[in-house]
């Protein structure tokens, strides 16, 4: 890869993540058919008979072959068209945008407090002796394999119960946006930032290890360098394109288990959407939920791939 | 070198818990009394302004309650009292009933409600049975007309004495020609929608309604799928009411100075037992099950208390539902008739159930324990709630079902005759149906009601339903809620007249 020149190079990542989105429009379209049960049946509750969950079928289109509903929801998607659930017939943009935004500000805040902890627990660890090192890297590790329900419950507990400090639900009154009370951020942002800081720093402190290792680094500090100045000149730029890989995973991480924190906060984002549109086989709803949150990784990946090239040129 | 970066993490950590502590004080206080703030049972996914279909989120029902107009209500008695229908009166034949409609009734869009919008409501309704499990199925829509502005012919498809509680509480009214449900239309109820959307509403109370203005200016509902989630929000101040919590989080509140309400005869999770397939195909068979379940520890366990033990009587908060002695657990009456049954040397079959509402599961565990004492061998298989209703509900032969509060009217509808789409233990008695339609056809309502429960009496007897007890719905308020509705049913959507006490 370093051997291409870089234009090439970065329009082949462009490439890469194109085809990867329009492959995962497949995947989160098709992901609705291989559960059992369709949106026609969730609607009417199994209380319908075969005639009429028939003839519902039919008046929303379930009854054509999967390729042809993707190809005509694709093209509409392509025309700014996201289509219509099948549970509610209400438009998917009506259902989503409001939500893309309350789901953007929460992983925002996530992220705000997941990147610097990233960073500042792979330096800490990474950067201590030997011994202390390894028992760093263990607790880290340990932490980052707790289940997200467990870090939801102990942080309601502590804080929430114990404390009092904060809400132990996100509820907004209606047509409140989110940052206008940012105390229901804290709880739920926590919840998603704490685990996928935990499983960064322990990635990233063992690059930040080998970076300090590297003979270079050794050698400037024998000469007597500040050692801010070997971080910032010897160091950084070596751990520059893992961190940013490993920022996006961490990305990637707080928007796939934004689905589990919205639910139990009772705060109303995508993840919350996606989970009953999920249960009610609602593909459409699904398909472009699934797909901002995988455009979110794929993005990610192709920043990280891009500034691999810049500083590996 | 390390210290910078500790003390950046010590400071952020600091300035969050700071951000976090005043934030927290100023919502500590909620002092309003003239919003009411409801945490109801729904799915975002599944918000839906269109008042015809399903009605699956309590959310959507109750906003559909507070904004349009319905034709009848159920009174404080049980017995329908008028709304928007001011009267009705039947012909000799009770097929052809004359409807009188307020006059004074005006949508938010400032046109009048006339018969035309009640009878585009009610066709589209007929239109949507598959969603809304045949709501109409008694009328002829078509044949129904408009006999003047502010009167209606209904047409029944057979004599029907009960037209009034077939038109209660869930005929929203929308004016007449509404296509797009995209966007919630214009209602004639006791409020008006003020912003949000169907998953999170702000309703403020309409002054140009016709009935007494509600006491309460604003009302705001929120769905939230997560019952824990509703009881939080109440127990943390966020909301005033939490609709239909677990009994555990009922009984954690009791200790943390907020209301229970209790509405009762709600939930029940009847087993059904098919009466057309081995082994429940034997009437011996399914009464030894129902003399074996220990009814007492069931609603201990499953309902924590909250609730009455059931007598197998399907829809025992029915006004017709009639009182006879309780069955008693008798296990030496149970094996007899099991060894009559020629299954004396045991018998093994197989419980379906789920976790779609609290403890449907550990009904089923605690069930198959009591029948082992009679010498069967019950194994539990527990379905995931997504496909339980299409895939086991009104299929398995053994299985833990739900009614959530619903009359005996829609019950037989939904479930008790031949034809009915889920006919779920195989009932099919065509003197049974026969004796139904003599009922419903009796303009007393006394002696209708009797004969109801005649049919009530022999479907406990020989049909396919342990109903071991009914749970309470049990709905969370903050210490100032008052006149919350505790009615059967739908009476729980309307919150119309609720208080909010500082």
């Amino acid at each position: 890869m370093t051997s291409a020149p870089p234009l090439r190079a970065g329009v082949a990542v462009l490439a890469r993540a194109g085809a990867t989105a329009v492959l995962l429009s497949v995947v989160v379209f098709a992901a609705v058919e291989v559960l059992p049960g369709d949106a026609a049946a969730a609607r009417t509750g199994g209380r319908a008979d075969a005639a009429r969950l028939a003839r519902l079928r039919e008046a929303t289109g379930l009854d054509d072959p999967l390729w042809q509903r993707w190809l005509s929801w694709a093209a509409g998607l392509l025309r700014g068209d996201w289509g219509t659930s099948l549970l509610t017939d209400r438009p998917v943009a009506d259902l989503v945008l409001p939500r893309l935004a309350a789901t953007a500000v929460l992983t925002g805040a996530a992220l705000l407090v997941a990147v610097p902890l990233v960073l500042a627990l792979a330096w800490l660890v990474g950067t201590a002796r030997p011994g202390r090192s390894r028992v760093g890297g263990a607790v880290l590790t340990a932490l980052a394999a707790v289940p997200q329900a467990v870090v939801v419950a102990v942080l309601v507990l502590v804080l929430a119960g114990l404390l009092r400090w904060l809400p132990a639900v996100s509820l907004l009154p209606p047509g409140v946006p989110p940052l206008r009370r940012p105390e229901v951020l804290v709880l739920p942002a926590l919840a998603l930032a704490l685990p996928s800081a935990a499983w960064g720093g322990a990635l990233l402190a063992g690059v930040v290890a080998d970076a300090c290792a590297a003979p270079h680094v050794r050698d400037a500090r024998v000469r007597g360098m500040p050692p801010w100045r070997v971080h910032r000149d010897h160091v950084a730029p070596f751990v520059l394109a893992p961190a940013v890989r490993v920022l996006a995973a961490v990305a990637a991480g707080a928007v796939s288990s934004a689905a589990l924190v919205e639910t139990v906060f009772g705060y109303r984002g995508l993840g919350e959407l996606l989970v009953g549109a999920v249960a009610g086989r609602d593909a459409p709803v699904v398909a472009v939920t699934g797909l901002l949150g995988g455009l979110v990784v794929v993005v990610g990946a192709a920043v990280a791939d891009l500034v691999a090239l810049a500083v590996t040129r | 070198m390390r210290h910078p970066l500790r003390r950046a993490a010590t400071l952020t950590a600091a300035a969050l818990t700071a951000a976090a502590c005043s934030a927290g004080a100023d919502s500590a206080a909620p002092e309003h009394t003239d919003v009411l703030r409801y945490a109801a049972v729904g799915a975002a996914a599944t918000a839906s302004n269109d008042p015809h279909g399903g009605l699956g989120n309590e959310s959507d029902a109750m906003r559909f309650a507070l904004v349009y107009d319905v034709l009848t209500v159920a009174g404080p008695d049980g017995r329908t009292a008028p709304r928007l229908a001011a009267s009705w009166e039947p012909d000799e034949s009770l097929t052809h009933w004359r409807v009188a409609l307020r006059e004074d009734a005006r949508f938010t869009d400032g046109s009048a409600v006339d018969s035309g919008d009640v009878l585009f409501s009610l066709r589209r309704m007929a239109d949507k049975a598959a969603e809304n499990y045949g709501r109409m199925a008694m009328f002829d829509l078509g044949a129904s007309r408009a006999v003047d502005e502010h009167t209606l012919e209904l047409v029944t498809r057979a004599p029907f004495a009960r037209v009034p509680e077939a038109l209660q509480s869930a005929t929203f009214v929308v004016p007449e020609g509404t296509t797009d449900f995209s966007s919630a239309p214009p209602g004639s109820g006791p409020y008006r929608i003020a912003g949000g959307d169907p998953a999170a509403v702000a309703l403020e109370r309409n002054d140009d309604w016709w009935g007494e203005p509600a006491p309460t200016g604003r009302v705001e509902i929120s769905a939230i799928a997560d019952p824990q989630a509703r009881a939080d929000a109440v127990l943390s101040g966020r909301a005033d009411v939490a609709g239909s919590v677990s009994p555990t989080a009922a009984e954690q509140a009791r200790g943390a100075g907020v209301q229970v309400v209790r509405r009762p005869g709600v939930t029940a999770y009847p087993v059904v037992m098919r009466t057309d397939r081995a082994p429940f195909d034997d009437p011996r068979v399914r009464e030894a099950v129902k003399l074996a379940a220990d009814r007492q520890q069931l609603l201990d366990t499953v309902f924590l208390g909250f609730g009455e033990i059931g007598n197998d009587l399907i829809t025992p908060a029915d006004p017709s539902s009639p009182d006879l002695p309780q069955r008693e657990r008798d296990l030496d009456r149970a094996r007899a008739l099991l060894a009559e049954a020629g299954r004396g040397d045991g018998l093994s079959v197989e419980l379906v159930t789920t976790t779609a509402y609290p403890g449907m599961d550990a009904s089923a565990t605690l069930l198959a324990q009591q029948l082992g004492e009679i010498g069967i061998d019950v194994s539990v298989r527990v379905e995931p709630q997504e496909t339980y209703w299409t895939s086991v509900y009104a299929q398995s032969d053994f299985y833990v079902s739900y009614l959530g509060g619903i009359g005996f009217l829609d019950v037989s509808r939904i479930a008790l005759r031949a034809d009915s789409p889920t006919n779920e233990t195989a009932w099919r008695r065509a003197d049974w149906e026969r004796d139904l339609d003599t009922a419903l056809a009796d303009p007393d309502p006394a002696s209708s009601d009797r004969a109801l429960g005649e049919l009530q009496t022999r479907l406990r007897d020989e049909g396919g339903y342990l109903v071991w007890g009914t749970g309470d719905g049990l709905d969370l308020a903050r210490p100032g809620v008052s006149d919350l509705p505790t009615g059967p049913g739908f009476a729980r959507l309307f919150v119309d007249r609720v208080r909010v006490g500082a």
